[in-house]
């Protein structure tokens, strides 16, 4: 595994990030925000709970980058950020290369295996593609 | 936005049996799984339904040792074989969330699905799915939905 080549930091990003997924009602909100800005009282109308528990759950959206609040306007909306997402992306996609070098090694260890038929070194030349009938 | 999974297809010259036993046969296993150079003196695979599986990796210097857990989920010889995997200490138990830096209390769990169909001539063609649940979320499944739906409203956006 290659969990050792990523940094620190890339790794820490992304426990926040999916911490802050792995919350029904965050998701819920995020779900919300896709559909465009929202202040914090139209985001808590659906749930019921009280504006200080929904201002939570908004600042560990917001610690993961997830949704931004404006600073400006009286009512300070939400607005959603792709950022984070697209480096979970970039996590999955993490994956593929470990895999694809993985299964360069399983076919070569099945060239073996077909070639040798059973022989206990496998540095024989592979004759996969002769491979006949002579047990 | 992509997808949430690795999904990769691959056809090896080989036949089904064999492919099915280098994935579930832990002494098969470990002859390709690890990282180059990598070893695996650890592969135990109970190949069963609900059987256990636990494998670990050590560096080519032996200085650095990674276990992994995990759970078949389905094993259906040799077309499909679904399991999960976390990384865990040598005795097994799932790294918890405080191991790990996280506020939160899901544990991150992959699960890996391998489908396999004999392709005539001896080969077998396999495609391998990756993909990240948070484990004992309100449902694992939804939460994969829920980040679909949302990844769609963002592409739609």
């Amino acid at each position: 595994m290659n969990h050792n080549d990523t940094t620190t930091d890339d790794d820490e990003r992304l426990d926040q990030i999916f911490a802050a997924l792995a919350n029904r009602t965050r998701r819920a909100i995020l779900d919300r925000l896709a559909a465009g800005p929202a202040t914090v009282k139209e985001l808590a109308e659906p749930f019921a709970m009280s504006l200080p528990a929904v201002s939570k759950h908004i600042r560990v959206l917001e610690g993961a980058g997830l949704i931004e609040q404006g600073r400006d306007a009286q009512y300070r909306p939400c607005s959603l950020q792709v950022g984070p997402l697209r480096e979970i992306d970039r996590w999955t996609e993490r994956y593929r290369p470990i895999w694809e070098d993985r299964f360069s090694r399983l076919d070569d260890y099945l060239g073996r295996l077909t070639a040798d038929d059973g022989a206990p070194d496998g540095h024989q030349p592979k004759r996969r593609t002769q491979r006949s009938d002579d047990e | 936005m992509s997808e949430d999974a690795v999904v990769i297809e691959r056809t090896f010259d080989a036949p089904i049996e064999m492919v099915w036993q280098a994935w579930t046969d832990g002494e098969h296993f470990a002859k390709w799984y690890g990282p180059q150079g990598f070893t695996i003196p650890v592969a135990n695979m109970d190949a069963q339904v609900g059987g256990s599986r636990h494998i670990c990796m050590a560096s080519p210097d032996g200085s650095m040792k990674m276990w992994f857990t995990g759970e078949y989920r389905t094993v259906d010889a040799t077309s499909l074989l679904v399991y999960t995997e976390a990384m865990s200490d040598e005795d097994g138990n799932v790294l918890s969330p405080a191991d790990m830096g996280m506020p939160d209390d899901h544990p991150m769990i992959t699960e890996v699905t391998v489908q396999l169909t004999a392709d005539g001539d001896g080969k077998t063609r396999m495609v391998m799915t990756h993909a990240g649940i948070p484990a004992d979320s309100p449902g694992a499944s939804g939460w994969a939905m829920a980040f679909d739906k949302l990844t769609a409203h963002l592409a739609a956006a």
